[in-house]
């Protein structure tokens, strides 16, 4: 669907040449939500707008639904961002202009809809938001939620494939956000968008994402499904993203294993968390369990579990046997002391 | 005593001059008013896309867009840098050609809007600069040609800013009619000019300047007016 190879972006300063993104290469899929998640100046925002060319690459290649877009300019740049929405933190609305207005101005620019016609499509996107009450009203008079309803709105008017989200929940409260988060994943379902989000928010991923890329200094440090990056995270700066939204609230186990026993973190998520994981253990094992911390819960609907355990003492070669059962299980495992 | 003073205003003798100045004023503000908006707004806007901020990633482009940035706000600070009444005596021969005479409404007209012009096409270049840059973003997100984002979206956009703009080049312009009227420009200043210095008639002048003054308040009230009932910003 979006193809990004090698792209690299460099700007010119007046203190030199910066660096804002470096050999980024991804891959997105029809009909997934792919978040983009980085520090402010991590190169997010950059790398969203090379989808559709609102930032040219330096070096490296843009391909969408299998066109290389990279040189596009002109007429066909134009046609190719009237299939790709967007949607801004800050809205980006035009103030003097009615809600409705707001919704046909693509249409307009499209120009391939009689004036009807664009008054049916208008009456359809927000009908699908959610604000068909609101359609005579000015961007002023709506709550910052209900604004980004009309951006989304008018960003799929002219029916979209690809959706891309620029910080869209950043400068909302939470409960809005959530709203909104809803709102995409019910537009992903039932238009099968592919939708494409930065965020510098873990929750916003863990919300709707079904993979995941980290940016840090203008390069992917880490990418794959979120259930697998949330749960085994490979670089610090994924852990520390993490840390933030407290999604990996573990302050460091203390405990004493002079006694031989051994402290292990296990996770495991999908069909294992409906299995009675410890009770199996202990019995194969013949080590009992203490569990010195445990989360469960779910990540955009895929359950998972993170087990922090202590066995009793441990026989000489207990620790491999142990490790050779959770194996079998397919449960994974990390020694922590 | 009030029965006296109406007496006095009653057999005022020039009345009837004072009005026709008055009116000559009127048409002269209003027609320049509308040269000026005419050729000052696409001027303004052509300043504001070939600014800094709008250089094209193409450098031929952007080096075209320098150009031209370039010469016309040359142009534009040129005009704005002449006093008006130096204008007005530079200006006479082109005057003359343009709508045959240098003296009356009609030769008031030429100078006015070409000293207005450039100043309006300011204002909208900085109302054009003071839209939230998000709002372009949008635009060329959506595909809009720069016809489209100028027309669709800049400009409705900035239009009570336009309106307020309107209004302040309308009052300079009835200001500066009066000046006009030291080269026989007609109009009230053509009157003050007549009467008040070179005749020493203090009544005319002082009645001249009343009216200007009533003018120019109503033309602020009028502009404001239309810009509160046209906001909708918060």
């Amino acid at each position: 669907m979006i193809e990004i190879r090698a792209v690299g972006k460099t700007y010119q300063t007046p203190t030199g040449p910066f660096q804002a993104l470096r050999g980024v290469d991804l891959e997105i899929s029809k009909g997934e939500i792919f978040g983009i998640i980085g520090r402010s100046g991590a190169g997010k925002s950059t790398l969203l707008r090379m989808i559709n060319l609102l930032e040219r690459p330096t070096t490296g290649r843009v391909r969408v639904e299998g066109t290389d877009v990279t040189d596009l300019d002109g007429e066909p740049l134009r046609r190719l961002r009237q299939r790709v929405g967007i949607i801004f933190q800050h809205f980006n609305l035009l103030n003097s202009k009615t809600v409705q207005e707001n919704v046909r101005l693509p249409l307009r620019v499209a120009g391939e809809l009689e004036r009807s016609a664009q008054d049916r499509r208008v009456a359809e996107m927000l009908e699908l938001v959610g604000l068909a009450r609101h359609a005579a009203k000015y961007p002023s008079q709506l709550s910052g939620g209900e604004r980004q309803r009309v951006g989304i709105a008018r960003a799929l008017a002219n029916g979209p494939h690809i959706l891309l989200c620029d910080e869209a929940t950043s400068a909302l409260d939470p409960q809005t956000t959530q709203s909104i988060l809803q709102l995409l994943l019910e537009i992903n379902h039932q238009l099968a968008l592919t939708i494409v989000l930065i965020t510098h928010g873990m929750d916003v991923i863990r919300a709707v994402a079904d993979r995941v890329a980290i940016l840090d200094h203008g390069t992917v440090v880490e990418a794959g499904k979120v259930v697998e990056v949330f749960l085994n995270p490979r670089t610090n700066v994924t852990r520390a993203l993490l840390a933030e939204s407290g999604v990996e609230s573990e302050a460091a186990v203390t405990t004493d294993v002079r006694d031989g026993s051994q402290v292990l973190r296990l996770t495991y998520h999908g069909a294992l968390t409906e299995q009675p994981l410890l009770t199996t253990l202990s019995r194969e094992s013949g080590l009992d369990f203490a569990i010195l911390q445990a989360s469960v819960g779910r990540l955009k609907g895929v359950p998972y579990g993170r087990l922090t355990i202590k066995t009793s003492p441990l026989e000489q070669d207990g620790l491999q046997r142990l490790q050779q059962t959770l194996d079998a299980q397919g449960i994974r495992h990390e020694v922590l002391c | 005593m009030v029965g006296s003073t109406l007496q006095a205003i009653q057999s005022f003798e020039y009345w009837p001059e004072i009005g026709e100045g008055t009116v000559d004023t009127l048409i002269m503000t209003a027609l320049s008013l509308v040269f000026t908006v005419l050729i000052g707004l696409p001027i303004g806007v052509a300043l504001f896309l070939t600014s800094w901020r709008q250089r094209s990633e193409r450098p031929l482009v952007a080096r075209i867009q320098g150009w031209v940035y370039k010469t016309l706000s040359l142009l534009v600070n040129v005009l704005r840098s002449l006093p008006f009444l130096i204008l007005l005596i530079l200006l006479i021969p082109a005057t003359r050609w343009l709508v045959g005479t240098s003296l009356g409404v009609a030769g008031s007209i030429p100078p006015l809007v070409i000293a207005a012009a450039p100043f309006f096409a300011r204002l909208v270049e900085n109302l054009l600069r003071e839209v939230d840059h998000g709002v372009f973003e949008a635009c060329r997100a959506l595909g809009a040609t720069t016809r489209q984002t100028v027309l669709w979206a800049l400009l409705p956009e900035t239009l009570t800013g336009l309106l307020a703009a309107i209004t302040v080049t309308a009052i300079a312009l009835i200001g500066y009619s009066a000046m006009s009227g030291v080269i026989g420009g007609g109009g009230l200043g053509d009157l003050a000019v007549r009467y008040g210095y070179q005749r020493f008639n203090t009544p005319v002048m002082v009645t001249t300047v009343a009216i200007l003054v009533v003018l120019v308040q109503v033309v602020q009230v009028l502009g404001d007016r239309l810009v509160a009932r046209l906001s909708h910003r918060r």
